[in-house]
């Protein structure tokens, strides 16, 4: 447990002054508290609630009732939706683990020929804007007639600069002495990374695996310019077509917004540890 | 040579160490062998790289002195006469054309308007207001959260759990929360400023960087709590020693020794606030009356929704250019301070 200054033999933690400043910071961080969540509960308390329109919705909903949804999965295929969204962090987040462990072993262990500069190419991307690509993958894609396939939105999402970062970091920090002693008894250079490095690796993937999947659960840009097709859709863009699609109709709207909100909670909840050590570590480091 | 401790284990150490670095200097020099194995191990990366990172920025940089013929589907050089030569810059020139906008907001509905630097100035209030308001409200919580609280973790939670949504989830909910029906207007009616918060250009910017907060103190929250751990206990000690309040430790202990952590804080900021994009789009779309067209989504909009691509990717290397010019300018201060040290 971190020390703080709390910590301290001699700060008095009794007193008026210390209760009354200990009272007033509570205050303060549980009314900005409740102040973050409150849009949860709205969406929650409107999205179980039989017809927010009519005005005067409360926090709590007089009559909680499942019709919002019951609306929304019989008329929009949020099934389908629910499947790709899967499909797409998924494989993102597959072929991120492989690629970037590959690269991010050989640019920590392996010296070879413009190694360092090969690096710095690849965390120079970082600094690009996302349009600055994307127009151009766009067009390069609806040539290869890959637009509204898995395939499209997959491919270009597994060229990951954080990722390569993150595990070069890692596997800098392990001694070099086991590849060499691996290399001594025989094994060759994929067996040595394989066998020796990739075992003590787990932590940092689990942390990039995590973190790849929320990020591309979550992202929204892609799939709107990618999947235009009601069948390609993942769960962010299909929101957003469900509320130009019901505008007044809330109600459905909050329903389509729990179905993507609720299981990122539920993940948030379980492997939160890992999601921010690689928020952490990306955004310190990237 | 004796070791201080000059025991049987610093020889066995000794030992292991010249053996290591022999073994090192027989596997680890650039040998082909080396070079043969490198280069197959990054060969994946190195081609979804160039095919959907380095080519297509290479790709952008051509396209952005181009007009784009939606019906060849190829760009042609977009021609213009600058200075009495004919240069093919002719999107730079049209979309870096003075600021025509007379606070006339009919006039902005226009699509043949020049939006630019419309955008401009939206994307730059938002910017604004937001980088400053995160980092510090960020600061603050993390300060407030970092230590001994009962429910840590809750609080922690709650603070975390809009940087974990989608974008077009914040916005859309957003939307309800600040619409005339919606829960703000709950607690506002009593006091009778019930508006309709998101419909009207004058707010909906405000709006938009509510919803901007809303992700961002979390953000900062988690780095400056990670920055926090690396604050040595005995310099608060040393403090408190000389006398200094919880005030003056924050100021003089804490807030200094935080600088790597408000560097890149807000180098991310400053990246993340200036393309501002999906929130903004799902929220109102850029409406109403284009009070929320930000950079991004007029980019967004001149290259999906009327196929310019050129002139998209024109103003997506401005952007580039102004975000570059930020970060750097932020290192430059970032070396200065350090050299002062």
């Amino acid at each position: 447990m971190p020390k703080s200054n709390y910590d301290y033999p001699g700060y008095e933690r009794s007193g008026a002054r210390y209760w009354s400043k200990t009272t007033l910071m509570y205050a303060g961080i549980t009314f900005g508290a409740l102040l973050w969540s409150l849009p949860f509960w709205w969406m929650l308390s409107t999205a179980l609630s039989a017809d927010p329109t009519a005005g005067g919705v409360s926090l709590i909903p007089q009559q909680v009732t499942l019709a919002n949804f019951e609306e929304l999965f019989a008329t929009q295929p949020v099934g389908r939706w629910f499947f790709n969204t899967l499909v797409f962090a998924g494989s993102v987040t597959a072929f991120n683990l492989v690629f970037d462990s590959l690269a991010g072993y050989a640019l920590a262990k392996i010296e070879f020929v413009g190694r360092d500069e090969l690096f710095l190419l690849f965390v120079a991307t970082i600094m690009v804007p996302a349009m600055v690509t994307l127009i151009p993958v766009y067009i390069l894609l609806s040539n290869l007639g890959w637009v509204n396939t898995y395939q499209g939105l997959i491919a270009p999402m597994i060229a990951n600069p954080i990722g390569i970062f993150l595990l070069r970091q890692h596997f800098r920090n392990l001694p070099s002495a086991l590849g060499d002693a691996a290399k001594i008894d025989g094994c060759n250079e994929f067996q040595t990374f394989y066998k020796v490095y990739l075992p003590l690796a787990k932590p940092a993937l689990a942390t990039l695996g995590i973190y790849t999947f929320v990020m591309t659960w979550k992202n929204f840009e892609w799939p709107l310019i990618i999947a235009s097709d009601k069948s390609m859709y993942t769960l962010p863009v299909a929101l957003f077509a469900v509320r130009n699609q019901y505008f007044t109709e809330w109600g459905l709207v909050m329903a389509a917004a729990a179905v993507i909100v609720v299981p990122v909670i539920v993940v948030f909840i379980s492997a939160q540890r890992y999601f921010i050590r690689g928020m952490t570590l990306s955004g310190m480091k990237g | 040579m004796s070791t201080p401790d000059g025991s049987v284990r610093a020889s066995f150490r000794r030992a292991g160490s010249a053996l290591r670095s022999t073994a090192s200097r027989v596997v680890d020099r650039p040998s082909e062998e080396n070079n043969l194995a490198g280069i197959l191990f990054v060969v994946p990366n190195v081609v979804v790289f160039s095919v959907f990172l380095l080519g297509p920025i290479l790709y952008a940089f051509v396209l952005s002195f181009q007009e784009w013929n939606l019906f060849l589907g190829t760009g042609e050089p977009a021609w213009t006469e600058l200075f009495g030569v004919s240069l093919p810059v002719a999107n730079y020139v049209d979309i870096l054309q003075p600021w025509p906008w007379e606070n006339n907001w009919a006039s902005l509905r226009s699509p043949s308007f020049n939006l630019w630097w419309f955008a401009v100035r939206n994307t730059v209030l938002y910017t604004a207001v937001v980088v400053p308001v995160q980092i510090v409200g960020g600061f603050l919580v993390a300060l407030a959260l970092d230590g001994r609280i009962r429910g840590k973790k809750v609080y922690r939670a709650a603070y975390f759990l809009p940087v974990m949504l989608s974008a077009a989830a914040s916005g859309v909910i957003w939307r309800w929360v600040l619409s005339k029906n919606g829960v703000l207007n709950e607690f506002l009616r009593p006091v009778g400023l019930a508006y309709g918060w998101a419909n009207s250009p004058d707010t909906a910017l405000g709006a938009l960087m509510l919803i901007g907060l809303w992700g961002g103190i979390g953000f900062n929250m988690i780095l400056y709590l990670a920055g926090l751990q690396n604050i040595p206990d005995e310099l608060y000690e040393a403090a408190r020693i000389d006398g200094a309040d919880g005030l003056n430790r924050i100021r003089h202990v804490t807030w200094p020794n935080l600088r790597n952590t408000h560097f890149f804080v807000t180098v991310l900021a400053i990246i993340g606030t200036f393309q501002v994009f999906g929130i903004a789009l799902a929220f109102a779309e850029g409406g109403p009356a284009r009070a929320t067209t930000t950079i991004v989504v007029l980019i967004y909009e001149t290259a999906f929704a009327r196929s310019s691509f050129g002139r998209a990717t024109a103003m997506a290397f401005l952007l580039f250019a102004v975000v570059f010019v930020f970060s750097y300018y932020r290192y430059r201060i970032e070396q200065q301070e350090e050299v002062g040290y």
